[in-house]
């Protein structure tokens, strides 16, 4: 046997893992960098508050499992929960859907203040939420949504539909002109374009917008802080800081809370990120 | 399957006017293409045929009737378009039984139309399947499937070649002329390659800048082209010009060309003595003959069949093509004429042809 053919797998493993080290130990720190608080929360929301303080890292010794239920029914969990969920999804839906028709016009037709309207769109993307919130709140006032959850699912629509339109234009505007041509010639309205046409093929960056959209308002925290005020009407971000009063901050319920709130996100995450960023990045390499 | 008449169509996108009064008339059950360079105008003219862009002002007629206000759908034609445009969320037969559907036909009927395309086309085997799983040659047949089963009065291509490969670009060719010879129906077809025009088309529209510079039969336009565009579209390798003036001198007419050369003419058109003019011939047009136009052997190609050679004529670069297998050199000197029958004569300033 040629002594150089036998060599020349050992030579290509040696070559190759001194390589592949420095990758392997940064996504070795990564993971414990971003996995580590989250286990460590994980295993706090199993443990009561004066376990955690006699021990804060330590592994549960019995598991309190009764703990959810307590966070669930004592806590009012189960309301934030519930608001949280009638909130998202009704801003979420509302956005994909008025969010695709925009970007579709922007995408497909040349009128008059097409650009206008596409700059006072986008703009949104620049506005920090901080400078709105004031008025916002006035508005609200006004129009006699301030603490209600209507006013927050339009709060939550006007400020996310900035993004929303820009990566959905970004995508649709890949659709060749062809295919709305030859859907014309079959027989398609204008608007049965955009529902048999348009949102089927742009099915991958729709779940980029409801992934997206979705993580984003499931965790947020400074308009709801704002413009809710009753306890029953509290969206789950604002539930966990119920467990952190003025005197008292009861970490083992904090952790219980957070680990209710980043279940769905979670489980949202687990089934669509892979959607999700091949979305996002179709528009970047064609 | 019906005529299609085009009578002083213009298109003005705000103040610029890109189509400027073009007159075709296209016979029931021809096919016509229209070719010329990018930017001419011929897509526009087919997608205002389609209905997909509106007229600015003139006539288009399908058959007896009128079109210029009636929406696409309802004009009775088919297109097929460059990028296929088969929707990726259908099967095959789904894209295909699509316009039918919408005109809620029969589901009998639908399956029969659709078995029959598919039938003539050799995509039984491929109904179930996506676009994207199909290769770009069988996606261009699905799009033609696709027009079929509408069984139109007119069928209307937009360079539907031009994604393919040279190799299945040339199929694809014979296989578009094969059906329009089996079904007869009109056809209208756009490509910016003139060999494809050539070799498909009954009737040839060739356009330049919003104009038409000619229509004719093919071998019409590559005989007689009617001007010094068509003259040099129309040829692959392009015809050779001289530029030059008619001389007469000693009761013989010549050409003599601006480096100096002085080429034959069989006869000069009337009245056109020291005129100046355009002097084109082909580059299979021409003979080594002894007391032939010396020239300089620049490239020899041989192709095979034939031997292409680039050539210096006075300082002016030519091309000649000839069957039989020479064996010049660069650098060496050939004596060459062209064939009198196939010179062309074009006015200098008008490029229009000259009767000669």
């Amino acid at each position: 046997m040629n002594p150089l053919s036998a060599a020349k797998p050992f030579a290509g493993k040696s070559v190759a893992y001194p390589r592949r080290a420095p990758l392997a130990a940064f996504a070795l720190i990564y993971t414990i960098v971003s996995g580590g608080p989250f286990l460590w929360v994980a295993m706090m929301s199993l443990r009561t508050t004066p376990e955690i303080f006699a021990s804060p890292y330590a592994l549960p010794s019995s598991i309190h499992w009764e703990k959810f239920v307590d966070a669930w029914t004592k806590s009012n969990y189960g309301t934030y929960f519930w608001n949280s969920t009638i909130v998202v999804v009704t801003a979420v839906a509302l956005l994909t859907i008025i969010g695709a028709m925009v970007a579709h016009c922007l995408a497909r037709y040349r009128f008059r203040g097409n650009r206008v309207v596409r700059f006072i769109v986008l703009s949104g993307l620049i506005l920090p939420p901080q400078l709105m919130i004031l008025s916002l709140f006035q508005i609200l006032l006004e129009y006699r949504l301030y603490n209600t959850l209507t006013g927050l699912i339009i709060v939550y629509v006007a400020g996310h539909l900035a993004i929303t339109v820009y990566i959905l234009e970004g995508f649709f505007a890949q659709i060749p002109q062809d295919l709305f041509d030859a859907a014309r010639l079959d027989g398609y309205s204008d608007l049965e374009i955009f529902w048999r046409i348009t949102l089927p093929i742009g099915v991958p960056a729709l779940f980029t917008t409801v992934t997206l959209n979705f993580i984003i308002l499931w965790n947020e925290f400074l308009y709801a802080v704002v413009l809710l005020t009753e306890d029953d009407k509290r969206t789950l971000p604002l539930g966990i800081m119920h467990f952190m009063g003025n005197h008292q901050l009861d970490v083992g319920m904090v952790a219980t809370g957070l680990m209710i709130a980043i279940g769905p996100v979670i489980l949202l995450y687990a089934f669509f990120s892979e959607t999700m960023i091949k979305g996002m990045t179709a528009g970047a390499v064609r | 399957m019906a005529s299609v008449g085009i009578k002083d169509i213009r298109k003005a996108y705000g103040s610029t006017e890109v189509i400027h009064g073009i007159n075709v008339e296209i016979l029931d059950g021809e096919f016509v293409t229209l070719v010329g360079p990018s930017g001419c105008g011929k897509s526009t003219l087919l997608r205002m045929i389609a209905g997909l862009e509106e007229i600015t002002s003139g006539e288009i007629r399908i058959g007896e009737r009128v079109v210029n206000d009636v929406p696409p759908k309802e004009r009775d034609i088919a297109m097929v378009f460059q990028n296929y445009a088969l929707y990726p969320h259908m099967t095959v037969a789904d894209n295909m039984a699509f316009s039918l559907k919408l005109k809620r036909a029969p589901k009998a009927e639908i399956a029969a139309r659709v078995d029959k395309a598919a039938g003539i086309l050799g995509l039984r085997s491929l109904l179930a399947r996506y676009p994207r799983q199909l290769s770009g040659g069988q996606r261009q047949r699905v799009a033609m499937g696709r027009a079929i089963v509408r069984d139109p009065q007119v069928f209307l291509f937009d360079e539907p070649l031009s994604n393919l490969d040279a190799k299945l670009r040339v199929a694809m060719r014979a296989e578009i002329k094969d059906l329009h010879q089996r079904l007869g129906t009109t056809t209208v077809y756009v490509t910016h390659d003139q060999i494809e025009a050539m070799t498909m088309a009954d009737k040839i529209v060739v356009l330049h800048d919003g104009h038409v510079e000619q229509i004719g039969a093919p071998l019409e336009l590559y005989d007689r082209p009617a001007n010094l565009f068509v003259a040099g579209f129309i040829g692959s390798p392009a015809m050779n010009v001289l530029k030059g003036r008619i001389s007469g001198a000693g009761g013989r007419p010549a050409f003599k060309a601006e480096n100096g050369v002085e080429m034959p003419l069989a006869s000069a058109p009337g009245a056109s003595e020291g005129k100046p003019a355009a002097y084109g011939f082909r580059p299979e047009h021409l003979r080594l003959v002894q007391d032939g136009v010396p020239a300089e052997v620049v490239v020899v190609e041989p192709t095979g069949s034939e031997t292409q050679v680039m050539l210096k004529l006075g300082g002016s670069d030519i091309v000649a093509v000839f069957r039989d297998r020479i064996a010049a050199r660069p650098g060496e000197i050939i004596k060459i004429a062209p064939d009198l029958a196939n010179v062309h004569l074009f006015d200098a300033e008008s490029g229009e042809r000259l009767a000669a």
